[in-house]
């Protein structure tokens, strides 16, 4: 049977409150995205075998033989069609559900971040003057208008609230009611997994809104926290929303290529769905920041996409979707990196680096919210992998990299 | 005065549908779909803002029978609702019935244009 997907963001007191008709509204473009998952994406698999395959071959007098070949048979079906356009659909009138909430209660939604910030010890940093990477301002990654760093003002929150709220709907609790299970299911994954290995120093690269990055201050309260994004929105809401989770954690707003920190800063360095965002050029800067500000034996780990040549051609065309239909520039390229042999360039040492899976850690905290029913919380983490879901069943992937000691 | 927000993600649009204005239409009809969705969420919640003071409007509504006048009252609404539902392909049947056609609109154009 399908899940039955009734999971509740948790109400802390930096997400905009939406009223009555405005959540009923956010909570449509929930069930339709959850809809399309259930209800339309298993059609994709027959839509193909049994009817855009066959008309491919007719047209070519072969059979499609790799996911461009897929996307050239599939295109023109108008099932196809329907999937992507109502995809594409949710997606916009998700954000647009949102923006119209935070743009009602802006003013009440500043002065309750402004409290928060002022409240914590961490630090936060941002500047008008700070210089967005061209592959965050080019396009509006994910469709959420305005992207991460646009800002009417020095102290703009807004793209940061939208992200809260909106990732929540985009993800379908997926993640948690404070959006934070791929941040929960590393630390585990470093606390299970890593030989008794305790950070004291922590920096999550490309953190937006603080979501995954919070948790490492909760289940490693001695280390020093920071959270590092290019969007000055994204880290002044985060500092503030920290501080309504109970947490103290820095937020700068600095770019992982350069982050300007000092050699041998950190012993742990995460990031969580970063990579993807970044570009062909990026990427490799962004491993050999890692490399130079590890301490040595220190870990990086970053969690994200893994590589196409892993999977056959149809799944890697539901995925290579997000590329050409929900504003994911890098998405597929950054698919078809050796990302290995990337880390292995940066300095670390190749029997060090490797792909693994850090289980979902949704089962050990979302039941603290009942809307986070047993049922559904073991049906998300116990799921098979199923390409063009938001969350691959089962865990995380994550690139793990040890600096030689 | 209250800011504006962008609504628009930039990046250009891709089109889903050969049939032009397709992607459009979905989008109206599901936009459509997620208010009526929105009403249907009220109006749950009248019922349980109800109950909670001890008005089952549940039940009430279920029990309720519709007198004559409200049948016809109902009645009435349903059939203009489904007539303007449905305005464009009457529209083209009563073209059909006038002889209407977009020769003659063009010749009222020419003809007016000079006349």
């Amino acid at each position: 049977m399908d899940m039955l997907n009734t999971f509740q963001q948790h109400q802390h007191a930096a997400l905009p409150r939406a009223n009555h008709d405005e959540r009923a509204r956010q909570e449509f473009t929930k069930s339709l995205k959850q809809f399309v998952q259930q209800g339309l994406l298993p059609g994709l698999g027959p839509v193909f075998q049994n009817r855009a395959a066959k008309a491919f071959e007719k047209a070519h007098g072969r059979p499609p033989a790799d996911r461009w070949d897929i996307r050239k048979a599939m295109v023109p079906d108008l099932y196809f069609q329907h999937y992507a356009a109502t995809n594409r659909i949710a997606q916009e009138i998700l954000w647009e559900s949102v923006i119209g909430s935070i743009e009602r209660q802006l003013p009440e939604l500043e002065a309750a971040t402004k409290a928060l910030s002022a409240a914590s010890a961490g630090a936060v940093e941002s500047s008008p003057d700070f210089a967005v990477p061209r592959y965050v301002s080019a396009i509006d990654i994910h469709c959420m208008p305005g992207g991460y760093a646009s800002e009417a003002h020095g102290d703009d929150i807004v793209q940061g609230a939208l992200y809260d709220r909106g990732v929540y709907l985009y993800a379908m609790g997926y993640m948690g009611p404070n959006n934070d299970d791929m941040g929960r299911s590393v630390c585990n994954y470093v606390t299970r997994k890593l030989d008794g290995f305790r950070p004291s120093r922590i920096l999550d690269m490309g953190c937006t809104v603080g979501h995954s990055t919070v948790p490492y201050k909760e289940l490693f309260p001695d280390a020093e926290v920071t959270g590092i994004d290019v969007g000055g929105p994204c880290v002044r809401y985060a500092h503030a929303r920290a501080k309504a989770l109970g947490q103290d954690v820095h937020f700068l707003q600095r770019s992982a290529e350069d982050t300007g920190f000092e050699a041998e800063s950190f012993d742990l360095i995460v990031s969580h769905i970063l990579l993807h965002e970044t570009s062909g050029q990026a990427m490799p800067r962004v491993f050999r920041e890692c490399h130079r500000l590890l301490k040595p034996g220190g870990y990086m780990i970053h969690a994200d996409l893994p590589p196409f040549d892993l999977m056959d051609p149809f799944t890697q065309f539901i995925l290579d979707n997000e590329t050409y239909y929900n504003n994911e520039p890098f998405w597929g390229a950054m698919r078809d990196k050796d990302q290995i042999r990337m880390a292995a360039d940066a300095g670390f040492p190749e029997s060090s680096i490797r792909f693994d899976t850090a289980p979902m850690a949704i089962m050990e905290f979302a039941a603290a919210n009942e809307s986070y029913t047993e049922d559904a919380a073991e049906a998300l983490a116990d799921r098979e992998f199923t390409a063009g879901e938001y969350a691959p069943g089962g865990g995380w992937e994550v690139l793990i990299a040890q600096k030689a000691a | 005065m209250m800011r504006k927000l962008e609504r628009h993600a930039r990046g250009k649009r891709p089109n889903f549908y050969d049939t032009p204005g397709m992607d459009d239409a979905m989008a109206m009809i599901l936009v459509l779909a997620n208010e009526l969705s929105v009403v249907r969420d009220r109006l749950d919640t009248v019922e349980r803002v109800a109950a909670a003071k001890g008005i089952m409007l549940d039940a009430e509504i279920e029990a309720y029978e519709p007198d004559q006048a409200v049948l016809e009252a109902r009645e009435a609404r349903r059939q203009d609702f489904l007539s303007r539902l449905f305005y464009l392909a009457r529209k083209q049947a009563a073209e059909l019935a006038s002889g209407d056609s977009a020769e003659r609109y063009q010749g009222a154009l020419d003809d007016i244009a000079v006349n």
